[in-house]
């Protein structure tokens, strides 16, 4: 997989309009511009569409043209110039913020960046697939960096599912799974090795390797036990494989290590729950998750289904209510949501949550734009967290 | 900073004529280009990078001042303003090899590492001339990086190939280690408590290169002594073993595969080792696990399609050995793997056009570089 992108995309735009006069008219510039880009003559072609879009600054294409050689020659402040230009004047120009966004990451612009990812995102994501790929793939570094390490997973994964092991998706795992709040380019050399062996272990997770996930999650415990968020980390490579047992195990050292791990708690509360043994102990954790991390609406998730199964509806409820607020896009609290409802006899609210929850589902898997499954965690990612 | 240094030295040794210092406000283009070259020659370095800039201001495709400019700043440690320049020069001069080689080394050094290494690989296509010391750097830093970038096979060829050209053994011991041990890191990226293993890795590894073997078993030895339960360690020491004594190779192999079963060399080492032996029933499950860990390696291929081959069955491993051979064209050795079994099969014409292939890559490779 190369994340550097190779891009003369072809966009459909109206042929300039033709105007005479002595020095090379505006149609003959464009003309030749066109032409020097197709005989890969690059510098003349920058020559001449910068000649042509100086006289005539609304076309489009030619800042089009201009942002994508400049791209292709990881010329990015001139690019990022260029893609303005074109987003400024051509309304429809969607698949250019994805572009506006790998520039302003590579300037390390990081704030431009995630707005103009975003924005990207929220046109539905366009493009063809390779910059799809790119995008996606340096917005989930952001998220990591802005510590959104959920989202960024949800974004990596595929590229993993997809392409297996690849040193820079490695790296990138390795970062957003470990919690570090780094881009690849700034994270202190010594600890590589410990991202490389997590990034590594994610990737084959995420293809159902568990032989060789667990072969490097092993390594990376043996070097780095001692590090917060490494067993932890091995711990839901357990839980992928559905090993609870020595998942909760690891969820328990992570405590040891780091104390106030809201996230081990969190697992180790559903733990609890699921295998309905100390509902007590989960509910415990669950509310010192919550303590820990108020805004973390997975702890809200946990806490408000074990009050549930403990047969307290009302204060459950109001967990659950605080996690859908949090996470409104989040299908499985308004299930658990509408169940709480039930039990309280709020029988609208349970039908509202319930018609709420189908809707949810459906568009997760089918209808959502990645905006709006970042808003939340998603169904297929409950473990991520 | 020996590079950098290295790199400025030979910069400054590429300077035009000189001109007269000229510090007065300059108006026009040509002005400022004489004073900035001026400032240069004579090692006023804060003056020519302001007067470079300047330069570049009034005429921002001027070569020389995105080059020079790009060269100074590199110097001074300011790698992401010289890339974006030298990125300006070589998107002019494509066919620059210093041009991309400092770019490459600018980027190496702002850790965008993928880029830098195509950079580098673009680099040694033009060349850089008889600069020496500028195509070492550019050497060992490609090395480093296809380390870095999991391409530990390569690494290693460049590496020696570093050491045959004099490059002093202090600078190539622990890039070596890492590619041997199949560690992706740069060498400043060791961990510490492991920094003597790899030491010892490297330090074997160019031993045995150096057909001290006697010396690279005892460094192998050490090494597995100190580190027994490392990944990587008892493959190095196995490898080396096979050579000398087949069965104390294969235990070494072995306990490889249980620390570290996914190491793919050892697999296939092992598996080769069995086929030598005419032992295929061994080869055959081997063959067949390094096909799953990487189904596009074509040592993988190959490996099984000698066994199948072995045992009889010719046209499951012929498939293999044709797969192999379409994976890596240039691989001499599947084309002989493929010369017996197309022949053992009866199929002349199909052997005939494999002894063609190898006369060809026989011709290739035998050709002055």
């Amino acid at each position: 997989m190369v994340w550097a992108l190779t891009l003369f995309l072809v966009l459909p735009f109206a042929e300039p309009p033709q105007t005479t006069g002595t020095r090379p008219s505006f149609s003959e510039l464009a003309r030749q511009a066109d032409e020097a880009r197709s005989a890969d003559k690059l510098p003349d072609a920058i020559r001449l569409y910068r000649e042509a879009v100086r006289q005539r600054p609304g076309w489009s294409e030619g800042w089009w043209w201009l942002g994508s050689i400049y791209y292709e020659q990881d010329r990015f402040p001139e690019a990022q110039e260029s893609f303005r230009h074109f987003v400024a004047t051509s309304p429809d120009a969607t698949a250019a913020y994805a572009f506006l966004g790998l520039c302003e990451y590579e300037t390390r612009h990081f704030d431009a960046a995630r707005r103009y990812f975003s924005q990207w995102a929220l046109k539905g994501s366009p493009g063809d697939d390779r910059l799809i790929e790119v995008a996606f793939f340096h917005w989930a570094l952001l998220l990591t960096q802005e510590g959104r390490f959920p989202q960024a997973l949800f974004l990596l994964q595929k590229a993993a599912e997809q392409h297996g092991p690849n040193p820079l998706l490695i790296e990138a795992m390795g970062l957003a799974w470990l919690q570090m709040r780094h881009i690849p380019e700034d994270y202190p050399p010594e600890q590589r090795e410990m991202v490389w062996l997590a990034g590594s272990a994610a990737v084959f997770a995420s293809r159902s390797d568990f032989a060789r996930t667990q072969e490097y999650a092993a390594r990376l415990v043996a070097h780095y036990g001692d590090r917060s968020n490494v067993h932890y980390f091995r711990g839901m490579m357990y839980s992928f494989n559905s090993q609870l047992e020595e998942a909760e195990a690891e969820f328990r050292k992570e405590l040891d290590v780091t104390p106030a791990h809201a996230s081990a708690m969190i697992q180790l509360a559903l733990a609890q729950y699921f295998s309905s043994s100390q509902l007590s102990e989960a509910r415990d954790f669950a509310q010192k998750a919550t303590a820990l991390e108020p805004k973390n609406p997975l702890g809200h998730y946990a806490l408000g289904t074990i009050l549930l199964a403990q047969g307290e509806a009302q204060q459950s409820a109001q967990e659950l209510e605080l996690a859908a607020k949090l996470a409104p896009a989040d299908a499985k609290v308004h299930l658990q949501l509408g169940r709480a409802y039930k039990k309280l006899g709020r029988t609208k609210d349970f039908e509202h949550e319930m018609a709420v929850f189908t809707a949810m589902k459906d568009k997760q898997n089918v209808f959502a734009t990645p905006e709006e499954k970042l808003q939340g965690l998603p169904k297929n990612m409950e473990q991520v967290k | 900073m020996m590079l950098r240094a290295a790199v400025l030295a030979w910069a400054l040794a590429l300077a035009v004529p000189s001109f007269s210092a000229d510090t007065k406000p300059a108006a026009t283009f040509e002005q400022v280009s004489r004073a900035a070259k001026a400032a240069r020659d004579q090692n006023q370095d804060a003056e020519a990078i302001r007067l470079f800039r300047q330069g570049l201001r009034l005429k921002p495709d001027w070569d020389e001042g995105l080059w020079y400019l790009g060269t100074l700043l590199y110097e001074k440690e300011e790698f992401a303003e010289a890339r974006d320049l030298l990125r300006h020069f070589v998107a002019q001069n494509p066919k620059s090899g210093p041009g991309w080689a400092i770019l490459a080394l600018s980027e190496y050094h702002t850790r965008e590492y993928q880029r830098s290494l195509e950079h580098l690989q673009r680099c040694q296509t033009y060349g850089v001339g008889d600069r020496k010391e500028l195509a070492d750097s550019v050497f060992y830093v490609v090395a480093v990086l296809l380390t870095r970038l999991e391409q530990y096979d390569d690494a290693m060829t460049l590496l020696f190939q570093l050491r045959s050209a004099g490059q002093a053994e202090a600078n190539i011991i622990e890039p070596l280690g890492l590619a041997a041990l199949r560690m992706p890191l740069l060498p400043a990226e060791i961990p510490q408590d492991r920094r003597p293993m790899i030491r010892m890795a490297g330090a074997g590894a160019l031993a045995l290169e150096g057909q001290h073997r006697e010396e690279a078993e005892q460094k192998f030895r050490d090494m597995t002594a100190a580190y027994p339960d490392e990944p990587g360690v008892h493959f190095l020491l196995g490898a080396f073993l096979l050579d000398e004594r087949p069965e104390n190779g294969i235990s070494e192999m072995k306990r490889e595969l249980e620390i570290s079963p996914s190491h793919l060399a050892a697999r296939l080492r092992l598996a080769q080792e069995y086929i030598r032996q005419q032992n295929f029933g061994a080869a055959l499950p081997l063959a067949q696990q390094a096909l799953e860990l990487d189904p596009k390696d074509p040592s993988a291929h190959m490996v099984l399609g000698e066994t199948l081959v072995g045992k009889g069955g010719l046209t499951a491993g012929i498939h293999e050995l044709e797969t192999a051979r379409d994976l890596a064209p240039d691989l001499t050795r599947i084309r002989w793997d493929l010369v017996r079994a197309y022949t053992a099969a009866d199929r002349g014409e199909d052997a005939q056009r494999e002894k063609q292939e190898i006369e060809k890559l026989n011709q290739q490779n035998a050709k002055p570089e």
